[in-house]
């Protein structure tokens, strides 16, 4: 769907461009979100950017990230980066800026005592930024340590994540990390930057949203402040459909690691916005609800055979906030389903494949167990009101609510979730889940071995140190370490792990 | 004219710097006290937020009680046992139960405490939480398969952090700088303890006897409840927990006579780092030593600091820059870290920390940098205050030191206090080069 398809269905909603709870002034193009509460002694500001990497040139992957966070950790035409940090510092004043693929944040929470000071910094770091060459040369190598060696090298869930979605977004503007890749952050010069941030810091594309105990007149004075930006909003975003796998396909990448991590997914059809969505999220939530006992494979896994450390699932790209919630503001057009496996023993690694696999499979062959399907209900209920505690939080999620339709998601998730149907979520399941293709991605050691392993379908036997294991797991054991996966030699690959974001794609078999 | 406003705004931040109407009122909700006669201490803080509880019960045994050779990590794995379930509500029907209830739940350890928190909606779930709680506490039950398969669990959280060069790093430092006490390893202990906890059932029970016991505990409840109703749910359902009366005494650190220095070589390609650390002292909200030194490591290393803007902003050798100093029941360290872009920096960036330590000792800090500084703690502490959960995480963290929640306006009175000849005095006192240690990581060739 394009951008425009979906302001044309919030129009429709008379949702689009006026703002729930105060408008915005005529003469704005800029969005509002507002929360006021009076008696908080905090406010919370995010300008809320309708770019994110996905709106990066070809061959100048990672741009937006570089320019937008030239605003947020460089200095403004008149004052230095310095200059800033001295400045916010009694205040204990930052601004954060998040960026996803089709969306950058600029957020802060200060002390209202602070306020004023707070925003005169933030505006004119927003509006007037310094674009000085020593903050391009410091944000430009930060960013290229961080693909180059911390990336690959360092954090082997998150490259993992990353590869799947190397996997599943092959020729798309989803198909690059945020930051781009090595080669295209060192082409991007400081001209690109101040470009872009021309070409996309204006008025069509912001939405700002206030919460906590600002001044009445705080908003239209941060309206007023804001429409100085050109007017207009950057072209539709057209994305491609989206292309499902075609049976098993397994990137691999190689690395000296005694642990083993694993991302599973294919692209979704639906998002937030979608009627489905709550039947599939009963689904999801009871298959593997992040980070909680609730989730099956957390159960079959980890409690049971104490494989790793946990295993979930999600039918959104999913970016943990505060207290294991989601983050909020991560919108997208486009979302797709997951399956994060911890790391676990190289030892086991094809046994806990098979046993994910296997269950996904069985999830979607016999659906939830009824017992499940109402607990899963209640639990989805009565968590969703933890989501919304902080002033951030609060703000986020009237944001997403916005972009992604309705006028209070949560309430209405908690409104439409007690109604559905048990068959109503196994039909979402049928409809929307499958165990023959899948993206997989694997960080491991030994890729070429693991690689003939699962292509010949070799038995994985695993042991336990608990001599007494329950007899009923030991024969469940019988069948996984034998459960076929239809793995054709073609559809691996395996690259050494430091070959990753080198250039756009995933590199080429090492052989 | 620009530049008139800049001033303005300028010499605005400086005059807000008198923020609170006293030092004391940094903590900004009341709270009650009491007791049970087994010596379980309650402390309660309802809140005007709606439907939210958060429900915490801080066991004050943490890495720091794991005091015999081979047990590190033992305090962690206890941790994931207390999920196992009792005679009364086994696993499943306790996991049910907080599904049911849409609870967020979980628990996490510390080098002094253990903590679980249960944070749900509705005042109506209250009593059966209490009780639900209370009979996990006094009852817990499994037997050695269990134990043997969440020992394997706690191996998994290990491999989870195992490409992680800081926390290798971070694991050096300590086993390097102590040499007795059991803050010489993290709360995750060391692999060959880790791979050893299966055979450790008996040591679980002692462990278990010893330290979850009512005289060893806190509840801190924060939220939208009524105080009179939880005071009597607590005391029908916990009145029947054993006091354990287990007096641990820790090893007591010897004070350090050279200088100490590491390196870990990182097997792959990695960012240089470097940590400088000296034995510092523990947490008080009495004494100034920690508080002094908690102010100079702001002025000295956060991003406003003279020695981050030039080694990170100007001449770019680093990629971050920061002071480490946790409070603590017993005497840790105060850690200066650095990414560096090249490794060949390294003694550069080490040099740099020395002298920026020598010329606290030497020179007064400037009354505004000094007024900045607890201006900025300050408001930092303010902003964890908004919420119930935040409200009762901070707490927790600071009644596990002292047991009492008037702890953090006594330690904000404290700040207040300290002037800059304090802070040169602890300068002096702790930044001796026989007393520090410097653990250097780099990384190997590609594969």
């Amino acid at each position: 769907m394009k951008r425009l398809d979906r302001t044309i269905i919030l129009f429709i909603l008379g949702l689009s461009l006026v703002t729930i709870n105060c408008g915005k002034k005529s003469s704005s193009d800029i969005s509002t979100e507002l929360l006021p509460l009076e008696k908080n002694p905090l406010v919370c500001i995010k300008v809320v950017l309708n770019i994110g990497s996905a709106d990066d040139p070809a061959g100048k992957e990672g741009l937006s990230a570089l320019t937008f966070k030239m605003l947020s950790d460089g200095g403004s035409e008149k004052l230095t980066y310095k200059e800033i940090t001295q400045n916010f510092y009694p205040m204990a004043a930052y601004i954060d800026m998040q960026m996803d693929k089709e969306m950058t944040v600029f957020s802060g929470t200060i002390h209202k005592d602070n306020l004023d000071p707070y925003y005169f910094i933030l505006k004119d770091m927003l509006l007037n930024p310094g674009f000085r060459e020593e903050d391009f040369i410091r944000i430009k190598t930060s960013h290229l340590n961080f693909l180059q060696k911390t990336l690959v090298n360092n954090m082997d869930e998150t490259l993992g994540k990353e590869i799947l979605n190397l996997m599943m977004y092959k020729e798309h503007p989803y198909g690059h990390t945020e930051l781009g890749t090595v080669s295209s952050v060192k082409s991007l010069t400081l001209n690109d930057v101040r470009n872009h941030y021309e070409n996309h810091f204006v008025q069509g594309n912001l939405t700002i949203g206030i919460a906590g105990g600002y001044p009445s007149d705080f908003p239209n004075k941060v309206l007023s402040d804001f429409s100085v930006l050109p007017k207009g909003r950057t072209p539709e975003l057209i994305l491609p459909d989206q292309q499902m796998p075609d049976g098993l396909n397994f990137v691999i990448a190689d690395k000296n690691t005694p642990a083993t991590a694993i991302s599973i997914g294919f692209p979704l059809p639906i998002t937030k916005s979608h009627p489905d969505f709550f039947a599939l999220w009963i689904a999801a939530s009871h298959f593997g609800e992040h980070r909680q006992h609730l989730s099956h494979l957390f159960q079959k896994i980890r409690e049971e055979r104490g494989q790793n450390y946990g295993d979930y699932a999600y039918i959104e790209h999913f970016m943990e906030g505060r207290g294991k919630f989601p983050a909020t503001n991560y919108c997208r057009q486009r979302q797709y389903f997951s399956i994060w496996i911890r790391p676990l023993a190289n030892s086991n690694r094809h046994f806990v494949l098979r046993q994910t696999i296997r269950e996904l499979k069985k999830l979607i062959e016999e659906g939830i167990p009824e017992k499940r399907f109402e607990l899963t209900k209640n639990y989805l209920v009565n968590y969703t009101k933890l989501y919304t505690q902080t002033l951030s939080e609060r703000l986020g999620w009237q944001i997403d609510s916005k972009y992604y339709g309705t006028k209070d998601f949560l309430r209405e998730a908690r409104e439409r979730i007690p109604k559905v149907k048990l068959e109503e979520v196994n039909s979402a399941i049928r409809k929307y889940l499958n165990y023959k293709n899948l993206c997989i991605a694997v960080v491991t050691q030994d890729a070429e071995s693991f690689k003939e392993d699962l292509v010949a379908n070799t038995p994985s036997p695993i042991t336990y140190s608990n001599p007494n294991m329950p007899e009923e797991i030991l024969r469940e054991d019988l069948v996984i370490q034998e459960f076929p996966l239809d793995i054709k030699l073609e559809n691996v690959t395996t690259a050494i792990a430091s070959q990753f974001f080198v250039d756009t794609g995933i590199p080429s078999n090492r052989k | 004219m620009i530049k008139n406003l800049w001033a303005a705004l300028t010499s605005l931040v400086l005059l807000m710097f008198p923020l609170f109407s006293s030092a004391s009122d940094v903590f900004p909700y009341d709270y009650k006290i009491d007791k049970l006669e087994n010596g379980l201490t309650v402390v309660s803080i309802p809140m005007d937020n709606p439907y939210i509880i958060s429900y915490y019960t801080i066991v004050r045994s943490g890495s720091r009680n794991e005091i015999e050779p081979g047990k590190s990590g033992f305090a962690h794995f206890f941790e994931h046992m207390m999920f196992k379930g009792t005679k009364n509500i086994p696993r499943e029907e306790y996991d049910n139960f907080l599904t049911e209830l849409g609870a967020g739940t979980n628990g996490y350890t510390s080098d002094d405490y253990t903590c679980y928190f249960v944070v749900f909606a509705g005042q109506e779930n209250l009593e059966k939480v209490v009780k639900t709680e209370a009979d996990r506490f006094i009852n817990l039950h499994y037997n050695q398969e269990t134990l043997k398969t969440e020992a394997a669990v706690i191996e998994g959280e290990y491999y989870s952090s195992v490409s992680n060069p800081g926390r290798r790093l971070y694991e050096t430092l300590r086993h390097t700088a102590f040499e007795k006490h059991p803050y010489k390893h993290t709360t995750l202990g060391y692999l060959k303890d880790i791979q050893d906890m299966p055979n450790q059932f008996e040591y679980s029970q002692l462990y278990k006897k010893r330290f979850y016991a009512p005289d060893n505990t806190i509840l801190l409840v924060v939220g939208d409840y009524n105080h009179q109703e939880l005071i009597e749910f607590v005391k029908k359902y916990y009145s029947v927990w054993e006091p354990s009366n287990y007096k641990l005494k820790t090893p007591v650190e010897p004070a350090q006579k050279d200088a100490k220095r590491s390196h870990y070589q990182w097997p792959g390609p990695t960012t240089p780092r470097i940590a400088v650390a000296f034995h510092g002292p523990a947490f008080s909200d009495e004494k100034i030593d920690k508080a002094a030194l908690d102010l100079l490591a702001e002025i000295g290393f956060s991003p406003s600091s003279p020695l981050y803007q030039r080694l990170v902003v100007e001449e770019q050798k680093c990629f971050s820059l920061y002071a480490d100093f946790p409070d603590r029941r017993e005497p840790h360290l105060l850690t200066f870290n650095a990414l560096v872009k090249e490794k060949e920096d390294l003694p550069y960036v080490e040099e740099e920390i020395f002298k920026e330590l020598e010329l606290y000792k030497n020179e007064l800090i400037p009354e505004d940098k000094l007024e900045a500084v607890k201006s900025n703690l300050k408001y930092s502490m303010a902003r964890q205050f908004g919420t119930t959960d935040g409200t009762a995480g901070i707490l927790a963290f600071y009644i596990n030191l002292t047991t009492d929640p008037n702890s953090i306006n006594k330690l904000f009175d404290l700040y207040q206090n300290i002037a800059s000849q304090n802070i040169r005095e602890m300068a002096q006192k702790y930044f001796i080069k026989t007393n520090s240690t410097v653990v250097t990581l780099t990384g190997g060739e590609e594969k």
